[in-house]
């Protein structure tokens, strides 16, 4: 049931960054790219199911003596908690960058920016 | 990888005192090429050379992060440092000491991190971050001067990395959640014997697959190139040297690193007409040649019409990408470990020799813009007779490019084609002279517009800085140098394209066990 759950909260997450990507206003394509990589941080986290724990895959728990709790699989929050940061310093990126956008140009409108730069 | 980050501390701390900074900055760019130095005698050329690991925190292999430098890597880790050097020399000659005073050259270093991390990691996910830190710095870059146009190109600039980036990871993600390892050595094990490590191998094909866009995005292969000419003509000349010299390597390394050693070894029935051969390669290589033609045709006749000098080299080196492309696919389609090697080899000997001489164009090409103060090949002409030196250099770099003796582009050339007329890719062959036929063109074009002619009043009233010039001159000399010298040069490209096609000394270097002879 989860699974059907995380399943579609997924693709519509993932529509619903490609929908705002494909807009004209510049806005909602950084919005639309913070979603995207939003969509893609939780993919990464149904990754990771709830397993028996061994030193084999969290290797942490080699010196946790014997009652180790059952574990997800660590390295998949590791490395989404590192996307997030990196995706978090985009976005801010993004923004700023929109900001100077409208800054030099005085439109976030992409058919007023016109294509070829 | 630790002396860049000592570059970017040391030149932040003292941004306030602009000598100091420069001082520092060039003092670790020179650090930074002794390093690697030391790093190409350790794994090519000393008699005891073998590939050098170190895992990060001390945890074993598969577990923690491991750091791999074979030769592949230093080959790519040398190209670096000799444009990277070049072009932060040239940028304290180039660049205006109110842009140079805060961020440039912490940033510069950044940039040299990222890059000089991608290509060591060992470890797929770390290969995302690096990439991400070698991409913020170029962001920065690509909007450095903050005017229109900047802006605008540095936003498409970075939705599509930002976008591409999201597929990077989601095809990571997945292909850890399939192979159950990130560890690139770990995984090309598991998959070299899918059966025995419960594998599905059609899931790796799409997902590879994603990745193999992801990375053709930052190679700048023909469908993924609009981003290219713009980003181009907006960021700073030294640092495009570098974007275009370097940075788009990083693609092609971690085509020929993921593709050739990591998936390689995945056996599978290919049934697209055309294609032939058992491996997950023989695909690639069908996809990647497709690429590679477009790219050169598109690159080539985009370079005819540009109108800026940026605006040709940049077009030239998506067209360049393709050439280097060529002969990895020719080679990822035949099924012979011998001609896999040969096509790696012409593959980075290709890449070297562009690095070199699009570096030395695109330096030329800002000492123009800042002597004459335009790069509009319009406004140029008869250079030559004004500063006979600044054409000799243009003149070198554009022969090298086409790929005539004794220079450095002949070797890259001869091999490329020997690759396809081993594989008996007649298509390939054809396509390798039209390619070159357009090099031809557009160089000359700009030889003729800029070089020669009648001379401008814009140009008649310059004179190019000193510095500038010693630059390229020594990067036009290093050309030559490769052309004439090229005998260590090849023994280092075969160790290198070695060191990509042999899994199970990549296995064994990064400590893990069972891997398969390739």
């Amino acid at each position: 049931m989860t699974a059907f759950v995380l399943a579609s909260v997924l693709g519509i997450l993932f529509a619903a960054g490609t929908f705002l990507l494909l807009r004209r206003d510049l806005l909602r394509v950084v919005w639309g790219v913070t979603i995207l990589s939003q969509a893609a941080n939780v993919y990464l986290v149904t990754i990771g199911g709830i397993v028996e724990p061994s030193a084999d895959s969290v290797p942490v728990l080699a010196g946790h003596g014997e009652h180790a709790p059952h574990t997800t699989d660590p390295l998949v929050q590791a490395l989404v908690l590192t996307a997030i940061v990196i995706s978090f310093a985009m976005t801010a990126f993004a923004l700023v960058l929109t900001y100077r956008v409208y800054q030099e140009h005085h439109t976030l409108d992409l058919t007023t920016l016109g294509g070829e730069p | 990888m630790l002396v860049a980050l000592l570059s970017i501390v040391a030149t932040l701390g003292t941004r306030r005192r602009l000598g100091t900074q420069i001082a520092l900055s060039v003092a670790g760019a020179l650090a930074y090429a002794g390093t690697v130095l030391a790093i190409v005698w350790r794994v090519v050329f000393s008699p005891t050379a073998s590939a050098a690991t170190y895992q990060l925190g001390g945890w074993p292999a598969p577990f923690g992060i491991t750091l791999v430098a074979d030769a592949l890597s230093a080959f790519m880790l040398s190209m670096v440092a000799v444009v990277g050097c070049a072009a932060l020399v040239f940028s304290v000659g180039y660049m205006t000491p109110d842009e140079q005073r805060v961020f440039y050259h912490p940033l510069f270093h950044c940039l040299l991190l990222g890059v000089s991390g991608a290509f060591l990691t060992g470890d797929l996910f770390n290969l995302f971050v690096w990439f991400e830190v070698m991409l913020l710095s170029s962001y920065v870059f690509v909007a450095f001067y903050g005017r229109k146009k900047h802006t605008r190109a540095a936003f498409w600039y970075v939705v599509l990395n930002l976008v591409g980036s999201v597929v990077m990871l989601v095809a990571i993600g997945g292909l850890y959640s399939v192979t159950g390892t990130l560890n690139m050595a770990d995984m090309a094990r598991r998959l070299a014997d899918p059966a025995a490590f419960g594998i599905g191998v059609e899931a790796v094909v799409g997902l590879s697959a994603l990745l193999f866009a992801v990375f053709a995005l930052k190679a700048g292969l023909v469908p993924f190139q609009f981003w290219v000419p713009s980003a181009y003509r907006a960021a700073p000349l030294p640092v495009t040297a570098l974007l275009a010299g370097v940075t788009k390597k990083v693609g092609l390394y971690a085509i020929v690193r993921l593709y050739f050693t990591v998936f390689g070894a995945t056996r599978l029935s290919v049934s697209i007409p055309g294609v032939g051969g058992d491996s997950l390669l023989a695909f690639y290589g069908a996809v990647l040649f497709a690429l590679a033609t477009a790219s050169v045709l598109v690159g080539g006749l985009g370079a005819l019409s540009a109108g800026e000098l940026e605006g040709v080299f940049a077009y030239s080196s998506i067209s360049q990408i393709g050439f280097i492309s060529i002969p990895l696919a020719i080679g990822a389609a035949s099924s012979t470990p011998a001609i896999h090697r040969l096509a790696v080899l012409a593959a980075l000997v290709y890449a070297l020799n562009h690095a070199l001489a699009k570096g030395t164009l695109f330096l030329a090409a800002g000492t123009v813009r800042s002597a004459v103060g335009t790069s509009r090949l319009r406004d140029l002409g008869g250079i030559a007779s004004r500063s006979p030196a600044l054409a000799g250099v243009f003149f070198v770099a554009a022969l090298a490019l086409v790929g005539i003796p004794p220079l450095s582009g002949f070797f890259g050339k001869l091999l490329v084609f020997d690759v396809a007329l081993r594989a008996e890719a007649t298509f390939g062959l054809a396509l390798l002279l039209g390619g070159t036929g357009l090099t031809i063109a557009y160089t000359t074009r700009v030889w003729n517009r800029a070089f020669w002619g009648t001379q401008t009043p814009a140009v008649s009233a310059s004179s190019p800085n000193r510095l500038q010039l010693a630059v390229v001159v020594a990067l036009a000399a290093c050309i030559v140098a490769v052309g004439l010298g090229f005998d260590p040069i090849y023994r280092f490209a075969d160790a290198a394209a070695s060191a990509a096609i042999d899994r199970g000394a990549y296995v064994d270097a990064v400590g893990l066990t069972g891997g398969e002879g390739a």
